[in-house]
């Protein structure tokens, strides 16, 4: 799984990179909460969902998306925005619902794991 | 998750990888201009919005090139830059580059011809339904027919019979006439007769191989169920569409062979030639017809009449090994059944004596491939070789460039390129020549393929064999192209790269890697020597072979005589008929008083044309049944015409009629062997063997003939009789006429002259004597000539090699020469050393090359003609050729290099 995130220094403060690994999953949940988001509401979903401390270097989910486009997890459509712009919209496709249930269980099992072991004696 | 439909996706981002990189882009900018509208909504400076949307998004730049790698297709943009930057590179070195895609061309066209034809001969499967399951009873491939008792090769129709019904290893048998019956017949209504190629085969025989119509049906059991009334044919796609222009109405249409005339039932698919490579049939006829089809050939009911091979379809689960033990126990069984099996001593002993062998029928029979692999294969290697040595010179070229280019390489390798990066661009260069060089090779290959094949056809019919571009052929260039850049490419970019930057850097020239990289070069150029020496020889051996062979002596005079074939089946007269004799005799005495014609005669065979032979027994001496006598039947002037000299007696005349005593001519070598001593003349024989169903027929001799060569040039000396055609019946071919003066004009004469005997006569064939004997060299004149071609391109190849060397080490030492002759060395001196170097590597190739040379001459000896293994004479011509060629090479350079101007050099330096 691609995107890894560099820790820069944030003069904005407290907020926490997100886990190497969850970039594909926390997209997928968006869209399969949000319906049809362009990149813009989706970086904006994730910071709002998690109170501002996931933070995505936003630029980096336009290779993600690239990639999912490829894979047949989502689709782009273009349409316009309440601004009246030309924006790319994305919807999950059923390859993409499938994939986040693969996702979800995968992430679970991992932090079920991590989470045996930091509660170990 | 769809793979394919992921690779869709990403060739419609290739394709559409502008639109695809401009909404990248758009979206991206959307991105940060809301972003910067968030921040000025929340308080910020406009100038401070746009640099936090800018920090928060990243690096647009390798966001950009990360997304664009997400396509996949990165690799294909680095190749395509590089191989732009290739192309660049090979336009600005015009000379090598013609050089190396000649040579390329050349090589890997080569080895794409040869693949093909041992593709067609050798390795293709049948076009038919599982073809790995097709046995043949006999494993030699006989063609013709045989009366001897057990014949492990040729089987009768009743033999057939019995054996399709009592086997139990075959799911289907079929049966198939081991000759195809060239037929001059008549479509429909049509009044002029066309040679049509006839297979008679088995009901059983599409059934067994899994062969459906295209159109119609094929022939079934009924067809084969009696003798002579089932006149039906299934014809070849090629027939249809040349003779029918494909007419789908065309069953119903008739053949007529002989005096029947057949329906036309069927047409085979297109791929589906039948089961022998290199003959193709234009109709398939059942075997109940055989005796209808002219001439003749095999017979339904008799016994002991043997001209078919047997064929089967394995039944699943059964082992080759089951079926032979099988077959074995049937093929005793079936003979010992037939009531009139001759079952004396002799035929008991020889049925226990043989084995049938079963032969995998998954490749189909082929006399093709039997005369042509080894010279396919030998060729093969031949031209692999050729490629090896053209690789080589390319690697030295490629080599010589990278040292031109060290400066260029070393600077980007001080700007930080890595190694293997630029290792890759040079072999994208590598392989962009090698590409270059097989496109042109497949295109030089389509033609040469054409000329190869009407080489071996050496007639004016061409072999049925599929030999074009098809896919594993592709495969196979594609294979050999990649493999050729590898091996040319490898060590000169690898070499290239290996650098001391700052040397290169500083001096701009090789600086201290010229040694080794001098030493590398030398060692290609001495292998490509070692390898031509191989290549040279070679040609010398069978070029003194085809010399050998046309001087060889024949025993008859192969010069000015004419021959042509007659097919006399269309007179309707059978082959005892009288008035058969009667037209013979009335055209050999009309042609003979032609001006310009000597003598004419018919024969059943003049050379290599295949043989009518049994055993004999000479009254008065003891049953010997390895005796083997071929015999020809002649006219009165055979003699004559052929020019064979009569030792003793006297040659056939008007006495020898059908009711007179029967009389033979034998040949020398006959009558010192199987004769008592004291003069055979007058003394009689007995042809034929007590074992076989015909009772044996007495002659008497009247004659001697010089012994003459037969079936070929290289068998030993046979055993001949001549037997007049006034007492022993032959349906006619050869008409052979010797003649003084002009070939054509004779030709048309002597041609005319029997139109006017009998119009209704088809000639065909219309050849000379000579040309007759040459065919039966054919495939070592090919190899001869080949071999040969590709020796001189070898040397060829070899001479550029050393020439480019020496060019090379010439203008490096500049400097060091006119040191020398600074302090006094004389211009020839120079000159002689240069060509001492030149002198060196040649011998050093010649030396190594020497082992291979005589190690391959050992594998190819028993193709050679009055020639060892080891021609002393052919290792030296080789050695003085590329010795002669070696200082042709080397002349240039050391001339350059004598004339150098010691002043102008230092300065230089």
């Amino acid at each position: 799984m691609a995107a890894i995130l560099r820790r820069k220094p944030d003069p904005a403060g407290n907020r926490d990179e997100i886990p190497p690994g969850t970039l594909y999953l926390l997209i997928l949940k968006s869209l399969a909460v949000g319906g049809r988001l362009h990149g813009y509401e989706i970086a904006e979903f994730i910071e709002s969902c998690s109170d501002e401390v996931l933070q995505v270097e936003e630029g980096s989910l336009y290779p993600a998306l690239q990639r999912m486009l490829i894979k047949g997890w989502v689709k782009g459509e273009w349409g316009v925005t309440a601004g009246n712009r030309r924006a790319r919209y994305y919807t999950l496709t059923p390859d993409g619902k499938k994939q986040l249930g693969v996702e979800l269980s995968q992430f679970e099992r991992v932090m079920g794991a991590i989470f045996r072991v930091i509660q170990t004696a | 998750m769809s793979l394919a439909g992921e690779v869709k996706r990403r060739l419609q981002m290739l394709i559409r990888r502008d639109r695809f990189q401009r909404e990248l882009e758009e979206e991206m900018r959307l991105h940060l201009d809301l972003r910067r509208d968030q921040q000025i909504a929340s308080g910020a400076a406009p100038e401070d919005a746009g640099r936090a949307a800018h920090r928060r998004f990243g690096n647009i730049t390798r966001i950009k090139e990360r997304s664009h790698m997400a396509w996949g297709w990165n690799w294909l943009e680095t190749f395509l830059q590089d191989a732009g930057y290739g192309v660049r590179s090979m336009l600005r070195t015009p000379a090598i580059t013609f050089v190396a895609l000649l040579s390329l061309a050349l090589g890997i066209g080569a080895n794409t011809v040869i693949f093909s034809f041992l593709d067609a001969m050798m390795l293709r499967s049948l076009p038919v339904r599982d073809p790995q399951r097709l046995v043949k009873l006999g494993n030699e491939d006989w063609n013709g027919i045989t009366d001897s008792f057990a014949s492990a090769e040729l089987y009768s129709y009743p033999f057939y019979r019995q054996f399709k019904r009592e086997n139990s290893v075959f799911s289907e048998t079929a049966a198939i006439l081991s000759m195809l019956n060239p037929v001059h017949g008549f479509v429909d209504e049509s009044k002029d007769p066309e040679v049509i190629n006839v297979q008679t085969v088995s009901g059983t025989y599409f059934q067994t191989l899994g062969v459906g119509a295209q159109l119609g049906r094929t022939l079934n059991e009924a067809d084969d169920a009696s003798k002579g009334d089932h006149p039906v044919a299934v014809i070849s796609n090629a027939f249809w569409k040349s003779r029918f222009a494909g007419n789908p109405a065309v069953v119903g249409h008739k053949l007529k062979l002989g005096d029947t005339a057949f329906d036309i039932v069927g047409v085979a698919p297109p791929e589906f030639f039948g089961t022998k490579v290199g003959e193709a049939p234009d109709a398939w006829a059942p075997l109940s017809m055989s005796e209808a089809i002219p001439p003749g050939w095999g017979s339904y009911d008799k016994n002991f009449s043997e001209s078919l091979y047997i064929l089967g379809r394995l039944k699943p689960g059964v082992s080759m090994e089951q079926a032979a033990a099988n077959v074995n126990v049937l093929f005793r069984q079936i003979l010992l059944s037939f009531p009139d099996a001759k079952l004396t001593q002799e035929n008991l002993a020889r049925l226990n004596r043989t084995q049938v062998p079963l032969e995998s029928l998954e490749r189909g029979i082929s006399d093709l491939r039997r005369a042509y692999s080894q010279p396919l294969q030998v060729l093969m290697v031949i031209v692999a070789l050729v490629l090896l040595i053209a690789c080589a010179n390319i690697a030295n070229l490629l080599l010589a460039r990278s040292t031109a280019r060290a400066r260029e390489l070393a600077v980007r390798q001080a700007l930080g390129a890595g190694r293997a990066r630029i290792v890759r661009q040079l072999l994208t260069e590598s392989l962009l020549l090698a590409l270059a060089g097989g496109a042109l090779g497949i295109a030089f290959a389509v033609a040469a393929t054409r000329i190869l094949l009407n080489m071996i056809s050496q007639g004016s019919d061409i072999i049925p064999l599929d030999v074009s571009l098809n896919f594993r052929l592709l495969a196979f260039t594609c294979a050999v192209t990649v493999c050729t850049a590898l091996l040319f490419g490898t060590l000169p970019s690898i070499r290239g790269t290996r650098l001391q930057l700052t040397d290169s850097l500083k001096s701009g020239s090789a600086g201290s890697r010229g040694t080794s990289r001098t030493l590398m070069a030398k060692i290609l150029v001495a292998s490509q020597v070692a390898l031509s020496l191989v290549l040279i020889t070679g040609a010398c051996l069978f070029l003194r072979t085809l010399i050998n062979l046309n001087r060889a002596g024949t025993g008859f005079n192969k010069q000015n005589v004419l021959r042509l074939n007659i097919d006399s089946t269309l007179t309707g007269f059978k082959d005892d008929d009288p008035r058969l004799r009667m037209l013979y005799k009335e055209i050999e005495a009309r042609v003979s008083v032609l001006p310009g014609v000597e003598a004419a005669s018919f024969s059943a065979f003049t050379f290599n044309q295949g043989s009518w032979n049994s055993m004999i027994t000479v009254t008065g001496m003891p049953i010997d049944r390895h005796v083997n006598v071929k015999h020809n039947v002649i006219g009165d002037a055979y003699f004559r015409v052929m020019q064979i000299p009569l030792l003793a007696g006297r040659t056939f005349g008007q006495q020898d009629t059908s009711t007179s005593q029967h009389v033979a001519i034998i040949s020398e070598h006959m009558a010192h062997n199987l004769f008592p001593s004291g003069s055979p003349i007058g003394r009689t024989y007995f042809i034929g063997s007590p074992d076989a169903p015909e009772p044996p027929r007495q002659v008497q001799v009247i004659g001697i003939a010089r012994d003459v060569k037969f079936a070929d040039l290289q068998e030993p000396m046979a055993y001949i009789d001549y037997l007049p055609y006034t007492q022993r019946e032959w349906g006619f071919g050869d008409f052979d006429v010797r003649y003084t003066g002009d070939f054509g004009a004779i030709s048309s004469q002597v041609q005319q002259t029997i139109r006017s005997i009998d119009r209704r006569l088809p000639i065909s064939h219309v050849t000379t004597l000579d040309e007759e004997v040459a065919r039966s060299f054919g495939n070592q004149a090919i190899i001869a000539k080949l071999s040969a071609f590709f020796g001189l391109v070898a040397v060829f190849l070899s001479c550029i090699g050393l020439y480019g060397l020496m060019s090379y080490l010439v203008g490096r030492r500049t400097g060091e020469i006119g040191i020398r002759m600074a302090l006094g060395a004389g211009r020839n001196q120079v000159g002689w050393q240069v060509m001492r170097e030149i002198a060196v590597l040649v011998l050093a190739g010649i030396a190594v090359g020497l082992p291979a040379t005589l190690a391959g001459a050992r594998l190819v000896r028993n193709m050679l003609y009055g020639l060892g293994g080891t021609d002393p004479l052919s290792l030296a011509a080789a050695a003085v050729v590329l010795a002669m060629a070696g200082l042709l090479a080397g002349y240039l350079p050391a001339r350059r290099a004598a004339r150098i101007n010691p002043l102008t050099a230092l300065r230089y330096e």
